[in-house]
């Protein structure tokens, strides 16, 4: 009789064997599959395969610590986790509904490898083996072809992104696209070239006067400073919100500012004019910690609030008042970085204004701080060579057209448009993990113009969005409930996304993936781990917190650095720079200056967009829970404009761009101004796999056109045009 | 012919001679009729816990919760019995619908012109008028429990048809659910009414008193018979001399065919 | 009736964000099919001039009243007022499914769930309370709108935040001969006759809650059909018998062969 490899039976053929011989608890912990025998070992589940257990969200970016109720290898509820200060015990609509995403009957279970022509969505199974082969195979004849440089990589933000990286610039392509030039690059640039960080730390608890610039806190939800806001305003704190629409936010707010859509920049010069000239600010930290103020104080001399008050909208006499209170409130005051209205072409400027106003008020220290960071840290990593050096340049422009967006950043929607113009080169496949572009890229048809002149489209998923649609091969990945990831430090804590479940069908997680397909490419020495685990367990060798200890809590306190003093910059002077001196010598305004933003044509309307709380970018509208609780996604106009049109409320209505046109229901609503119309993105999806989403609603990618901010990359995502009349 | 002309002696030749008039079958489904019906009835008025309708009182209901210790319970233990006794009934129509069923609601339902008299003038003997008014001759049943059976066969598909689509919920919609209640409140309570006068003319009204033991032996006497149930008196006598002269016939017949054969 | 305990929500509707994670996380815990929900938030809409604009998000479900509308009309004693807890619960194993509560709730707090042929509402996660958690809704609530606790215990959530508050309204139901005493308490409710339904759960019946409690046909046929048609039929075939009976214990039992 050949030697039975136990492990590799499967459960049925394990029974056949005659488990009967074996106490039933020992059969539990024997049959059980990988993750819920990891689990029962590690004292997480009992041997019914039930317990809690900590991991990590990923139904948007906020990660919020979660604790998974599994019963009987099957997670049953999700909870915010009450030790993680992303979460605080609480999770939004969308972490509630995370269980669905990995139960969702669309989800892909094993490779798929197209047979139709592109974008029939027509694909067959696959093993891994052939896929993984089919992949590295047209990887490397594309790189011995036509250079590294001719595959191009795409990935959102995540925590596998290290291995993300270590493939594609070991594989020696420069060509790396994220999204976050379609978010909020302006703010990011901004802030890194006042405080020399990306996003200073907002604390609440203090705070007695807000200032929200298109930051619809309670519809784009980030968990904590969601619940932080509401807390204050509750406790008295006063909010000023400045929007074209009126959001949820806006009705929380104690006063909603209406403003003409491109103008924010205007009314936060006012702003500072009025603390300058009526000395509300603090000369103190001004004097000690800031640069430039002077330069500031010449510039914003003319931007009167009456200057203000024609270009906005917003009467003069208001702006005085809410600057002398913003003033007045000092170190109390926080002004937050906006992420949507400002979505013009000024963006960056106006991000700029904020981040000086909360500077000359004094804030630092009091409700703005230092982020703690991400960062590898004190965390260990697996040895990796160094990357080849890369010598073609990026499609994406940087730094050679956008000198200060940050390397690991990019300009999305200028790598798609060098693929479709086919300069400097052309590019001949692209690897897209856990990323839409065809719904997130501005300018849809142009994106998908761009994937028609690939030869490679390779995707990584766990459900076939609309990207999917147009791949040639699909990678199905384990969801955040089924995998682990590498672990990321979060200040001095470091918390852990771990399986809670067994991976369905085939998915494997992106640590395989990328370390199958590395070593393909024959790049193994970039994957220097056996599995998740390893990874994970040579991550944490230097901090000598065992793995099991992290998995039962979901969270460690790791060895501390030395705090560093918070009145200390890493800006080039070490100051909070007003004036900045990068920006004096890459011929860009050093402090912000006004430019009239353009304006609709008669007849035309800003195309704004947005958040809704139940939905995350384009990720989750076929998660069948949110699904339910959505609204129906229409396309908001004010009275006025929808009786001029003819229009009246749940008329189909034709949207039509300078680059596309689209079909939705018409909402009329008092909440907008009467020059705006507001659509919901993420909706009109082009793949039919999605049976929940598909059909409902229209892509605002449709119709936006793409405008780069010149300075940050940001995509002006409020800068189109359209026309609407009725379908 | 009046049963009040015939002669002392041959009454007492009568009340001797005892008639079969129920099968074992008949005298078992009645008796379990009967036990279902009490713990039907008491539980199925337990369940009724409205206090809106305020049928039921509380210490009844809280009693036969406590029996059974919870709600749940009580009214599982009101379909179980009541499929067990649908079960039975609709058994014993199907199996014996030729020999049993068929002659039961015949003489049961089938209404002539002897019964409608009966009807007119029996009620008012019963409260003690027309006392002069001969009451014409009965089947096996009276015209009284002639009408009782057809409330009884209707309530009784009305208890077994809605008492199901409240056991069988998913299967139909709210309002069928809803129209059911009252239905079988009505049926199980129309035959309770009609009960009141079935259980006194069986186990008290002095005239009916072998009805009620025939209950238990199947017999009553041929007196009894031929005073309340003459038409099924005289059909069962005319049933008994076929049956001697048959007898007699065939007796003839075959001592002929012996003799027949015996001259082959 | 007084109970051991006295559940109660405390919802501050001024903390409401109408972000729906308590809709998605009761439907998650207490596995409510995908064409109904437990609970609501329900959109006040637009109030106001423009731009003087205002809206308020009421989050609303089972109110868990002192005398409720529902257990009245229950004719198997399925839905009832928990003795301990002070709860309106649904045991669905006596439950029809045949709605008259669902009609009598003065909230629309109830819905039938077809498949099961049951009846189901809210139940404040009674299987959570059990093991000391909150309801999930409340758990989750990102806004802290939504606060429990045992208005028995004064240390409770909600003990306290009720002895805080400036103003407490409740959308209490008085009506046929009812007194509903809900038992959600609203801080910050803007005026109730504006709350509408939301575009997504757009099944709620009326505009203003509470809505008057209703009877359905059917249920009428109990009250006005079956009870009198009962009730005279057993009447009269028992003053029959009765009559019969006293009858012939007066004139003493005679042998009818005489």
């Amino acid at each position: 009789m050949p030697k039975t490899d136990v492990s590799q039976l499967s459960r049925r053929s394990f029974l056949k064997l005659g488990a009967a011989t074996a106490s039933a608890l020992a059969v539990g912990q024997f049959i059980a599959p990988p993750v819920a025998r990891a689990a029962r070992q590690a004292h997480l589940l009992d041997s019914n395969g039930s317990g809690y257990i900590s991991t990590m969200c990923e139904m948007c970016v906020w990660r919020c610590g979660v604790r998974a109720k599994v019963v009987e290898e099957k997670v049953v509820k999700l909870e915010g986790n009450p030790d993680h200060p992303h979460s605080k015990g609480k999770l939004c609509a969308r972490g509630q509904s995370g269980l669905m995403t990995t139960y969702d009957p669309d989800r892909v279970l094993t490779p798929l490898i197209r047979v139709g022509k592109r974008g029939e969505g027509k694909f067959r199974q696959a093993s891994w083996d052939e896929a993984l082969d089919l992949v590295a195979e047209q990887m490397l004849s594309i790189k011995s072809k036509y250079g590294p440089e001719a595959m191009v990589f795409s990935s959102t933000h995540n925590l596998s992104q290290p291995l993300f990286e270590n493939l594609l610039y070991g594989f020696g392509s420069p060509n790396y696209g994220t999204q976050r030039s379609l978010c909020f690059n302006a703010m990011i640039v901004a802030n890194s070239i006042t405080y020399g960080m990306e996003e200073p730390a907002r604390d609440y608890s203090q705070v007695k006067y807000i200032i929200l610039t298109g930051r619809n806190l309670t519809e784009a939800i980030s968990t904590s400073e969601t619940s932080d806001l509401i807390d204050s305003i509750s406790g008295g704190a006063k909010v000023v919100y400045i929007d074209p629409r009126f959001t949820k936010t806006a009705s929380k707010a104690t006063e909603w500012l209406p403003i003409r859509p491109g103008t924010d920049l205007a009314f936060h010069l006012a702003m500072i004019n009025v603390i300058i000239a009526e000395k509300l600010y603090d000369a103190a930290f001004v004097d000690k910690y800031t640069l430039g103020f002077d330069q500031v104080a010449s510039l914003t001399m003319s931007t009167t609030p009456e200057w203000a008050a024609t270009l906005t909208g917003i009467e003069a006499g208001t702006i005085r008042r809410i600057a002398e209170e913003f003033g007045a409130a000092g170190k109390y005051a926080l002004a937050h970085n906006g992420w949507r209205t400002s979505n013009f072409i000024n963006s960056f400027p106006t991000e700029r204004a904020i981040s000086i106003l909360n500077a000359v008020v004094g804030n630092w220290g009091t409700t703005m701080f230092p982020s703690s960071g991400e960062g590898a840290g004190v965390l260990g990593s697996p040895p990796q060579p160094a990357y080849p050096r890369i010598s073609a340049q990026r499609l994406d422009g940087v730094p050679w057209m956008y000198p200060f967006v940050p390397l690991k950043i990019g300009v999305f929607q200028q790598l798609r448009d060098s693929i479709v113009a086919g300069t400097p080169y052309e590019p001949h496949g692209w690897f897209i993990s856990r990323q839409n572009p065809v719904q997130s890229l501005p300018d849809r048809q142009k994106t998908l113009e761009a994937f028609q002149k690939m030869d490679l489209i390779v995707t990584m998923d766990i459900l076939v969005n609309d990207t999917d649609w147009f791949s040639d091969v699909v990678l199905p990945e384990a969801s955040y409930l089924e995998r682990y990831d590498p672990l990321v430090p979060m200040g001095n804590q470091v918390y852990i996304r771990q399986p809670v479940i067994e991976p369905q069908g085939e998915a494997k997680s992106a640590l395989w993936v990328y370390k199958e397909l590395g070593t393909r490419l024959g790049l193994a020495d970039f994957f220097q781990y056996k599995d998740e685990v390893d990874y994970i367990n040579q991550q944490l060798a230097p901090t000598g917190i065992p793995l099991e200890t992290l998995r039962l809590h979901g969270n460690a306190t790791l060895p501390t650095s030395t705090g560093s003093d918070i009145y200390e910059w890493s800006t080039p002077s070490g100051k909070v720079e007003l004036f900045s001196s990068l920006l004096e010598k890459a011929k860009f305004d050093p402090v912000p200056i006004w430019t009239d933003p353009p304006q609709p044509k008669a007849g035309e309307f800003y195309l704004l967009t947005g958040k809704v709380g139940q939905h995350t970018q384009f990720g989750t509208q076929n998660n069948q829970l949110l699904h339910k609780y959505q609204d129906v996604p229409r396309l908001w106009m004010a009275p006025e404009a929808a009786k001029s049109l003819g229009l009246s409320d749940w008329d189909t209505v034709q949207v039509t761009s300078p680059v596309g046109t689209v079909q939705v229901a018409l909402q009329v609503t008092d909440a907008m101004r009467t020059d705006c119309v507001y659509l919901t993105p993420g909706f009109g999806h082009l793949s039919m796999a999605l049976r929940t989403a598909y059909g409902v609603g229209a892509s605002d990618s449709v119709l936006h056109v793409t405008y780069t901010d010149p300075i940050s990359g940001g995509q002006a995502l409020s800068q189109t045009f359209v026309s609407v009349k009725k379908a | 012919m009046s049963h009040k002309n015939i002669p002392l002696p041959e009454r007492q030749r009568l009340r001797q001679k005892m008639i079969k008039k129920h099968n074992l079958a008949n005298i078992l489904t009645h008796w379990f009729n009967v036990a279902s019906w009490l713990l039907l009835l008491s539980t199925g008025i337990a369940i009724i816990s409205s206090p809106r309708l305020g049928i039921t009182p509380i210490w009844w209901q809280e009693m036969f919760r406590n029996l059974f210790g919870s709600d749940a319970n009580l009214i599982r233990f009101h379909y179980t019995i009541g499929f067990l006794w649908i079960f039975v009934i609709l058994f014993n129509v199907l199996i014996g619908f030729r020999k049993y069923f068929v002659p039961f609601a015949s003489h049961r339902m089938l209404l002539d012109k002897d019964d409608i008299d009966w009807m007119m003038i029996k009620p008012l003997q019963m409260l003690g008028f027309r006392k002069d008014k001969e009451l014409p001759p009965q089947d096996a049943y009276n015209a009284g429990q002639k009408i009782y059976s057809y409330f009884v066969v209707l309530c009784t598909i009305g208890i077994m048809i809605t008492g199901p689509v409240m056991v069988f919920k998913s299967l139909f919609p709210p309002i069928v659910k809803q129209i059911a209640q009252p239905i079988h409140f009505i049926c199980v309570f129309v035959i309770v009414a009609w009960l009141f006068i079935h259980v006194y003319m069986g186990a008290i009204f002095p005239e009916e008193k072998e009805a009620f033991f025939s209950m238990f032996s199947g017999k009553v006497s041929a007196w009894y018979a031929r005073a309340h149930h003459e038409k099924w008196y005289n059909q069962m006598l005319k049933e008994e001399m076929e049956w001697q002269d048959n007898v007699e016939k065939e007796v003839l017949e075959s001592t002929h065919l012996e003799k027949t054969s015996g001259a082959d | 009736m007084a109970t051991k305990n006295h559940y109660a929500f405390v919802i501050d509707v001024a903390r409401c964000i109408d972000c729906r994670a308590c809709l998605v996380a009761c439907s998650v815990e207490n596995n409510v099919p995908m064409d109904h929900t437990r609970i609501w938030v329900y959109d006040q809409g637009l109030q106001g001039t423009w731009p003087d604009l205002s809206r308020a998000f009421v989050p609303y479900n089972c109110m868990h009243c002192d005398n409720p509308p529902c257990t009245e009309v229950c004719v198997s004693g399925a839905t009832y007022k928990d003795a301990t807890s002070g709860l309106v619960l649904v045991d669905q194993e006596a439950c029809i499914g045949c709605g008259y509560c669902v009609a009598a709730c003065p909230y629309g707090a109830r819905y039938i769930d077809q498949s099961r042929g049951v009846v189901d509402k809210c139940t404040a996660c009674v299987q959570r309370l059990e093991v000391g958690l909150q309801p999930a809704c409340v758990a989750t609530c990102v806004g802290k709108s939504r606060l429990f606790g045992d208005l028995n215990d004064p240390t409770s959530e909600a003990s306290l935040a009720l002895k805080n508050a400036m103003s407490v309204t409740r959308l209490d139901y008085e009506g046929n001969g009812m007194d509903a005493d809900p038992n959600i308490f609203y801080l910050n409710l803007p005026d109730t006759s504006s709350i509408k339904a939301s575009d997504t759960f757009g099944q709620v019946p009326q505009s203003t809650l509470p809505r008057p409690s209703q009877y359905t046909l059917s249920e009428a046929g109990w009250k006005k059909v079956a009870i009198p048609l009962v009730a005279v039929a057993m009447g009269a075939t028992f003053l029959a018998q009765a009559i019969f009976f006293t009858k012939q214990l007066i004139e003493g039992e005679k042998d009818f062969e005489d």
